[in-house]
């Protein structure tokens, strides 16, 4: 429940990028013949609507409403003052008070009827209830799931995109950089990882870290302390201007011994080798060491990121060429296990696959 | 890791297990997401950090997790081995087919702030309600161990107001503020907090997420401080000036002060939220700024804390809900004032048998920072 730098740098986003995003969306929406498409956004899903507006929700909540044409609405549940704020770091047409959202939706449709009838909304299995029950009182049938087609023009990622998740691996890095020598508590770590992606800019991080390889890879949610061991894992999960990567690396003290070496090593080529069938392309170079996680994700709906493929799923080969993704891995080696990973555009050019240099040691 | 005290935890399901027992509810579903944990985290002790996540609490004790995230079951699966955790990426599709299969015996589904659409169908629809304000009931008045937590909460926001005065220097960028501030947090093993923050003069109406504006000499620099200590949170809200304060921002703090002053006198069992939004809205009155403790310019005069960084009773006159001992909550009279901008000032408190307690330190005075 953390919020860092929200802000709209019209250098490194430009309007039309904006603009152009929308219009992908409109031209499917006519092409399933949805009238309109609506897109919650909350602190817990800001993705979709951040993708398409820049808007992020601090604490509220909003509801994106995009039409056939024209620039999209937003209907907002913060008060009216917070109007000024909302339009200084998004790109809307129309920003509307809506503090009981689902009926403020509701009353906007019957002012501005869906053009073909159909209201498509974005993962609507996940509305929260108290804003989708108006809306299934009075559209009921009208309503239809458009979690595919906002999906379908979400990836490939643009240019735009893959510059910021490019920034965002790189305040991953600094932060990995900025960690200080001889710690011996989890939470000198992630004080030190946090201050550092902040001081970059991350809009927001997330931290989960296994602090002793020796007895246990399971990445946690830190709360309270622990002791560090030599070997331990971090994950930060970190969102810069709406772009989200996920950058997995294994510490130790002193220098990596080689057996991490050579599972870097290998993930760097796998990962560049990362095809539209997932990571069994990169397979054919076998690890140093049993897989026993892997995980592909990418940002495809309203949450930052979400499962592609992976070890507890199988291989879906759902991302087109030039998708943004993070790769997730642990190897099992024969001196214990090693986490590693992330952010790539799979199915590129391999030399250009890995969107920042990755390293773990 | 997850840092919490068993006892607690044991403590709260048996409270919740009783309640369900008065209402006759057999399986509870308790619904979840990064930012609505806290129903989640009273039932079952889970804090999420990613995806959804819908929890089976059974009356006689066992206890199922579905979570969207696999990372998210991974670590719950470690941190307690006695839930039944699996992953699913569609957790609503596989909680509505383990709902069909659970059998006679009366569900009921909670919150309603965090269920979605596709599992608030006929006929548990209607039991959202229901079981949202037995959760509610539980959660507002909070025991012994539940107070400890939100003391230790107000403790460090106390020592994070401190270090956000020593970041807040000219020339620095608002999201610097923030970082030392998280970083500090972080250090002290805080996983998490809400803040937000303003800076600037009459033209600042409200307080945001920081942002690249950097501060300059005669801003006002509001924020709330609002750190998690073992899943609860404790909030202190304060103002300071870049460089000495001149009169209107004086006066202006004498009205907050005043107001502040008036609304935590007005705490005590028996009163109502909206008698505590009165008494400091009536300060406010008094010096003619009544246009300013609308929603035109502010949303509330407080909130309830705990499990939820803005839970109920939001204070404000219409809310009848009547205060008891064991309630937590910030009285803050923060709002527009025309001569000076947005202003804050907050503390939070315990309602005790006898009024109340305040559990923030911080003083309570105009703070200001060197201006150049």
């Amino acid at each position: 429940m953390r919020r860092g730098l929200i802000s709209w740098s019209r250098d490194e986003v430009a309007a039309s990028v904006l603009d152009d995003r929308v219009s992908r969306l409109q031209a499917a929406m006519r092409k399933a013949g949805l009238g309109a498409v609506i897109a919650y956004t909350s602190f817990a899903r800001p993705s979709a609507v951040a993708w398409l507006t820049h808007f992020v929700p601090y604490w509220n909540e909003a509801i994106l409403v995009v039409h056939p044409a024209g620039p999209p609405v937003l209907l907002a549940a913060f008060s009216k003052r917070v109007h000024d704020w909302i339009r200084e770091v998004s790109h809307v047409g129309e920003v509307r008070a809506a503090p009981d959202l689902g009926r403020a939706v509701v009353k906007y449709f019957d002012e501005h009827p869906a053009a073909a009838g159909r209201i498509g909304v974005v993962e609507l299995d996940a509305l929260p209830w108290p804003v989708a029950a108006p809306l299934i009182d009075r559209h009921g049938v009208s309503l239809v799931d458009a979690t595919s087609v906002f999906a379908g023009v979400r990836q490939p990622a643009d240019e735009v995109e893959i510059r910021l998740a490019r920034r965002a691996s790189q305040i991953a890095a600094g932060a990995f950089a900025a960690i200080p020598a001889g710690i011996r508590r989890a939470s000198q770590l992630l004080a030190a990882l946090e201050g550092s992606a902040r001081l970059g800019g991350a809009e927001d991080v997330q931290l989960r870290l296994a602090a002793d390889l020796g007895s246990e890879a399971t990445l946690r949610r830190v709360e309270g302390d622990a002791p560090l061991a030599n070997r331990h894992a971090v994950q930060m999960l970190v969102t810069y201007k709406a772009a989200c990567v996920r950058v997995t690396r294994s510490l130790c003290a002193g220098a990596a011994p080689r057996s991490w070496q050579a599972a870097a090593g290998w993930l760097v080529r796998a990962g560049a080798r990362l095809g539209e069938d997932g990571l069994a392309t990169g397979t054919a170079d076998p690890a140093p060491g049993r897989i026993s996680f892997w995980q592909i994700e990418s940002s495809l709906g309203s949450q930052p990121l979400s499962a592609v493929a992976g070890s507890q799923g199988g291989v879906a080969p759902v991302l087109p060429a030039g998708s943004l993704a993070s790769l997730s891995v642990r190897i099992d080696l024969d001196d214990g296990p090693w986490l590693g990973g992330g952010a790539l555009q799979v199915g590129g050019r391999a030399a250009d696959a890995w969107i920042a240099q990755e390293s773990s040691e | 890791m997850s840092g919490f005290p068993g006892g607690l935890r044991a403590e709260r399901r048996e409270r919740l297990a009783s309640a369900m027992a008065a209402e006759g509810i057999d399986v509870l579903v308790v619904a979840g997401n990064p930012w609505r944990s806290d129903y989640l985290r009273f039932a079952i002790d889970v804090t999420l950090a990613e995806g959804q996540a819908f929890a089976f609490v059974r009356r006689d004790g066992g206890t199922r997790l579905i979570a969207e995230n696999e990372a998210e079951a991974e670590r719950i699966r470690v941190e307690q081995p006695e839930i039944e955790v699996s992953g699913s990426r569609s957790p609503i599709e596989a909680t509505a087919q383990a709902i069909a299969t659970l059998g006679p015996g009366r569900i009921a589904l909670a919150p309603f702030a965090a269920i979605p659409c596709g599992l608030a169908t006929e006929p548990l629809r209607a039991s959202i309600g229901t079981a949202t304000a037995m959760l509610d009931r539980l959660m507002l008045r909070k025991s012994p161990a539940e107070i400890d937590a939100f003391r230790r909460a107000a403790s460090l926001a106390d020592e994070g107001y401190a270090v956000f005065c020593k970041a807040a220097r000219v020339d620095r960028p608002e999201y610097a503020l923030v970082a030392d501030v998280e970083a500090f947090f972080r250090s002290r093993g805080c996983p998490e907090n809400f803040q937000i923050l303003a800076s600037g003069g009459r033209e600042v109406r409200g307080m945001h997420p920081p942002g690249e504006r950097r501060l300059a000499p005669g801003d006002l620099v509001t924020t709330e401080l609002t750190p998690c200590v073992d899943g609860y949170y404790a909030q202190i809200c304060r103002t300071l000036v870049i460089g000495d304060p001149n009169d209107a921002q004086r006066r202006a703090f004498a009205v907050y002060d005043a107001a502040l002053e008036a609304g935590v006198a007005a705490v005590r069992p028996g009163v109502t939220a909206g008698e505590v939004a009165k008494a400091e809205n009536e300060v406010f009155r008094a010096h003619g700024l009544g246009e300013y403790v609308t929603s035109e310019y502010t949303r509330v005069r407080g909130h309830g804390l705990g499990l939820y960084v803005d839970g109920k009773p939001a204070v404000l006159e219409d809310v009848e809900l009547v205060l008891e001992p064991g309630m937590t909550l910030i009285v803050h009279p923060n709002t527009y004032h025309p001569e000076v901008g947005y202003f804050v000032h907050g503390d939070s408190l315990q309602v005790t048998a006898a009024g109340c307690e305040v559990v923030t330190h911080t003083p309570r005075k105009l703070f200001s920072v060197p201006g150049n």
